[in-house]
């Protein structure tokens, strides 16, 4: 197996956790794709107005 | 526009089939200019304002969308359904709309696969009791959460009401929306469509709720001023984060917002009003009736069954509520070897949970194919830069049309003709789409053919475009902070279409502000940073050794260092996970593995006594028993972790029946036979915890009581169990057993804070003495056992912290770069943080961190022989310096300090590698001796003084 | 628009304010068009003798924001 091993990983799901976890690994040396079934990404994060406990802007 | 419709092969090795779905719009074509939505016909409901307005059939998400592409809906659009209009292809300035396109199916080759799709609100209408799908005024969590936003259909004004159109066209709708009104009483129902087996299956919490209520309850508070009346209804008011108790006290006590402990029974309405009358049983049993405006349902968090037919489809186990099957010790990997979860599908969590899960499962995914690491990707080339210095500026300026969204209303030509009047400027032209390959190519050949040495553009924002064109400069030679940008687009022509005269006033003098500048621009250096790539981690527990056994395998040399004589930490102490792992087994199979790593160097009795430097380079000396020796390295790992306090009343200490929960695991590990004697146990919840000396929670407890509670009952059902508690915060998953421990008979009683139970030793009978809150009298419970679930304290590491400079709360724990987004990594630059040194955590949560840990330190690792500091960066001239420290104190990053030697000995300087180019400091230097690269204060001046020019 | 044209220096940070701008560009919010806009790494950078210079070069006011 280890002769052909991928450096490649799929993520699907685009939202903060796909997100984050293929910007890590893009960063770390790997390729990676990232899977969104909708036009964009960003996930539920982006519709919340503000984030507990700071109140920072969820945008 | 993707979804995976088929996975093949195994790990390292997968096939994954993925069918892409038409966006009807050519994406390299697209400006995100929005002309075809404006004249859009079609309409849908509008999904990421939780359906609460309409959106066009052509369409973005929101304004800030990546990518900020437009996408058809195919289902909506006349064109596509109907074969008419067409109108979005005639309106298009860029050709982009494409009916044409098609579904097509793709394979990838992928070694791993992480799988988070995350949740779905749930949804309420089939809860007959609240009227969500009835009564107007009856909204969810989600909904109310759009109303908030700035950029909500209300733009952040609550009216009741709101499933209305703003404008609405029924007549039944308008007459309805005549009744619309601010909102002076508001009510939150929590736990709708979690904790609950009657009427939805989920007999999970969803964790976030509670947090989410007091959110838009302070925050709705704050939109409507002082007379707005907020109560929430709850069971148990779950908020174990970090810095959640706090939040949650000053909802309480000084934004006045009302707790109330009920599960609301029926919902009415006034059916002229449309206000909401219900029906509650209060904590004394007494019946109450109550009116409000508006009802927020506090919905829970769901997988769907298109996640779940996903999962079947990739081969995962689901546990019963439909969440990913993980392992406390491998907390992101799934049944299926090779695929990793992260997100609110690994069970329900927030945001900086999401967080750590996703850095983790990038780890996990990464370990996996280390071999393989850095095949697919590929290095940029780069091109020998022109040296400038001391040449006369010769500015090249450039007018972007944006299609029509400048050009519409700003008199581009006019400015264009403007920019060549203008100082220094040699050449000056205008583009229809300056980001279109064309053009950028185009201007490549410009800056060379005339020998341009400064490029000014005029266009939309720096913020999206000026890397893109950046790069640009540095393709044709040029450094790439000769660049300067000025905003005509969302500042000018976006915002003031009405004036094209004025807007093209405006644009004059922004150009012209921004060739002042660029006129005094200097080409800028970043510093190369060399990294050692060796990494210590400090605490050789759970975390720690989680940390360094990823970033080993990652092929990096670690270094543990531990304060005592063995491996493991705090866990040696514990009997078993919330899922029933035995936490001695697998945590000596990683020790074995730690230890067993040819990577990991572990430095047991051992202390740090000092550390200098800053990323990439530090360097320390470790003490070992007596003797000191030294260690470079370029990361550091903290991870101290934290300890059971030692209670101080209760009687703790006066009588052996009275022990902590560590206790109580200890006789289960020993399987104590006086376990078998017991016949009546008692655990008191809180012991340190969520009062005024140690006002946070300490997350663990109550489910590790609950957890103990049923271990009791599964040894001998005929043991009363009681437990006494405040709020029991079994989240997530942990709920089940919470459920499980009431079925087998524990018995629950609940205390507040100011009515603490009274613990005597009578005659050598152990009393507990307390008030019921259902009957509200007081009982007495004699127990042969009395566990006290006490606080999770830091270890309050001062020096550890000054050592790396970074802060440490109020309570003493270490403070993250980010709530939300950074949560396993420190301010300063290469110090990472993770297990309970940050906040008290279970197993399952520390593994995660320590996995997140390694990944963020293994990106700043990966970028070894690249990793450059910005060119944006303080500077100082020694010369001007009058070595009063202001710099040196003020700087939130630590880069300013004084010389140790050389010429300008204890005169400042900036380390390039941690100055982030705030400014704080130049702005703040009394001798005018900083100097802020990029945004120097004589650049910053000429933008002010070409400002004043009269035109 | 037939009242005299003020003149407002803005000077808003890069990373929150400068943004919220560039939003009213994409929500097409409208307002005046007496604001110039000077973009700065962070309000930290703020000196007051900026404030000092835009209002002696004819300011009518100034506004800093991050």
């Amino acid at each position: 197996m280890n002769d052909k091993l991928s450096g490649s990983v799929v993520v699907i799901g685009g939202g903060i956790s796909g997100m984050l976890s293929a910007l890590d690994l893009a960063n770390s040396g790997y390729y990676v794709y990232l899977v969104e079934k909708g036009p964009s990404i960003g996930g539920v994060m982006a519709q919340l107005d503000k984030t507990f406990p700071t109140n920072d802007c969820a945008m | 526009m993707s979804q995976v419709t088929d996975v093949k092969g195994e790990k390292g090795n997968f096939q994954v089939e993925i069918l892409k779905k038409p966006r009807y719009i050519d994406v390299d074509l697209c400006v995100g200019c929005g002309a075809c939505a404006e004249k859009c016909p079609g309409k849908f409901d509008d999904g990421y304002n939780a359906d609460l307005q309409k959106r066009t059939a052509v369409y973005v998400e929101y304004p800030q969308a990546v990518p900020l592409k437009y996408a058809i809906n195919p289902d909506v659009c006349l064109k596509l359904t109907k074969d008419k209009c067409g109108t979005c292809a005639d309106v298009c300035p860029a050709n982009a709309i494409d009916y044409t396109q098609t579904q097509e199916l793709i394979t990838l080759d992928a070694g791993s696969i992480i799988y988070s799709p995350g949740f779905k609100p749930f949804d309420p209408s089939r809860f007959d009791n609240y009227q969500y799908a009835n009564f107007p005024n009856v909204v969810t969590s989600m909904e109310f959460e759009r109303l908030l936003s700035a950029t909500g259909p209300t733009m952040g004004h609550v009216t009741t009401l709101p499933k209305l159109p703003a404008k609405p066209k029924k007549k039944k709708d308008k007459l309805l929306a005549q009744k619309r009104k601010d909102p002076k009483k508001i009510a939150w129902f929590q736990c709708v469509g979690s904790r609950d087996v009657n009427k939805c299956d989920n007999a999970y919490c969803s964790s976030v709720c509670c947090m989410y209520a007091v959110k838009e309850a302070m925050i709705a508070k704050e939109h409507a001023g002082g007379d707005l009346d907020c109560s929430i209804f709850f069971m148990d008011m779950r908020t174990p984060g970090k810095e959640f108790e706090k939040y949650y006290q000053n909802a309480k006590d000084k934004h006045g917002i009302n707790f109330i402990r009920s599960r609301v029974h029926s919902v009415t309405e006034d059916g002229d009003t449309h206000d909401l009358n219900i029906r509650y049983v209060d904590e004394m049993g007494q019946i109450v009736d109550d009116t409000y405006d508006m009802i927020v349902l506090s919905i829970g968090l769901e997988i769907s069954e298109e996640t779940k037919a996903m999962a079947d489809k990739l081969g995962i186990d689901l546990t019963p509520s439909g969440f990913a099957k993980t392992d406390s010790f491998e907390p992101v990997s799934t049944t299926r070897d090779g695929i990793y979860v992260a997100g609110v599908f690994n069970n329900p969590k927030d945001i900086p949970e999401s967080v750590l899960d996703a850095s983790a499962a990038a780890s996990a995914a990464g370990d996996a194919l280390s071999s393989a690491r850095d095949t697919m990707t590929k290095a940029v080339e780069k091109i020998k830069e022109i040296n400038v210095v001391g040449e006369r500026p010769r500015i090249g300026a450039f007018i972007c049309d944006c299609g029509s969204n400048i050009k519409g209303v700003v008199d581009c030509e006019a400015v264009t003709e403007y920019a060549k009047t203008l100082p220094y400027v040699e050449f000056a032209d205008e583009a229809m789409y300056a980001c279109s390959q064309d053009a950028q190519a185009k201007m490549v050949e410009f800056i060379k053919e005339k020998k341009l040495n400064r490029i000014v553009l005029a266009a939309c924002t720096p913020k999206t475009h000026e890397p893109l064109f950046q790069e640009t400069l540095a393709n044709a030679g040029l450094n790439k902070y000769l660049f300067e940008m000025t905003n005509i687009r969302n500042h000018n022509s976006w915002v003031h279409k009405n004036n094209p005269e004025i807007a093209t006033q405006k644009a004059k003098d922004l150009l012209r502000m921004a060739v002042a500048k660029a006129a005094l621009s200097e080409p800028l250096k970043e510093e190369k940073i060399n990294v050692n790539d060796t990494v210590m981690v400090v605490g050789g527990g759970l975390a720690g050794m989680t940390s360094a056994k990823s970033l080993a395998a990652q092929g990096y040399s670690v270094h543990i260092v531990e304060k005592k004589d063995q491996l493991g930490g705090e866990a040696h102490k514990l009997f078993k996970t919330a899922q029933g792992e035995d936490v001695g087994e697998k945590l000596n199979h990683l020790i074995e593995q730690v230890k067993a790593s040819k990577n990991i160097t572990v430095h047991c009795n051992t202390t740090l006594e000092s550390a200098d430097g800053f990323v990439g380079n530090f360097k320390s000396i470790l003490k070992t028993n007596d003797d000191e020796s030294t260690l470079e390295y370029g990361i550091a790992v903290l991870a101290t972790g934290a300890k059971g306090s030692v209670p101080d009343e209760y009687e703790y200490g006066n009588d052996d029946r009275i022990i902590t929960s560590l206790d109580l695991d200890k006789m289960f590990k020993e399987n104590d036979p006086k376990l078998d004697d017991l016949k009546s146990v008692v655990f008191i919840q809180c012991v340190g915890s969520r009062q005024p000396d140690r006002p946070y929670c300490s997350r663990v407890c109550c489910t590790h009581s609950v957890d103990n509670a049923i271990e009791l009952k599964k040894r001998n059902p005929d043991h009363d169990v009681f437990i006494i508690y405040r709020d029991i915060r079994t989240y997530g998953e942990r709920e089940l057993l919470y459920k499980k421990a009431r079925e087998l008979g524990v018995i629950f009683i609940r205390y507040d804070v100011d009515k603490k139970p009274v613990v005597s030793i009578v005659d050598g009978k152990l009393m507990i003495r307390l008030t019921d809150h259902v009957l509200n009298q007081p009982i007495e419970i004699q127990a042969d056992l009395l566990t006290l679930a006490s606080a999770i304290v830091p270890r309050r590491d001062e020096r550890l912290a000054n050592f790396f400079k970074v802060p440490l709360n109020d309570e003493g724990f270490f403070v993250e770069k980010h709530a939300k987004l950074g949560p396993a990594e420190f301010a300063t630059a290469g110090v990472y943080v993770c297990g309970s040194g940050h906040y008290p955590k279970p197993v399952n949560e520390a593994v995660t961190q320590g996995r997140a840990a390694a990944s963020r330190a293994l990106t700043l690792l990966a970028k070894k022989d690249s990793l450059y500091t910005s060119g944006i960066i303080a500077m100082v001239d020694p010369n001007q310096c009058s070595e009063c420290g202001v710099c040196v104190s003020i700087c939130p990053y630590c880069a300013p300090s004084f010389a140790t030697g050389g010429r300008f000995e204890g005169k400042a300087e900036v380390n390039a590698v941690l100055c982030k180019g705030c400014g704080l400091c130049v702005a703040s230097c009394r001798s005018g001796a900083l100097h802020l690269k990029g945004f120097d204060t004589n650049q910053i001046f000429s933008q002010i003084f070409a400002l004043g020019e009269v035109v | 628009m037939a009242e005299k044209e003020i003149k407002i220096v803005s000077f808003l940070c890069n990373w929150c304010s400068y943004g919220a701008a560039d939003l009213a560009g994409v929500s097409r919010l409208e307002y005046p068009a007496d604001i110039r806009v000077v973009r700065i790494p962070c309000s930290g950078r703020m000196s007051p003798k900026f404030i000092l210079s835009a209002f002696r070069e004819g300011a009518d006011a100034v506004w800093v924001s991050g």
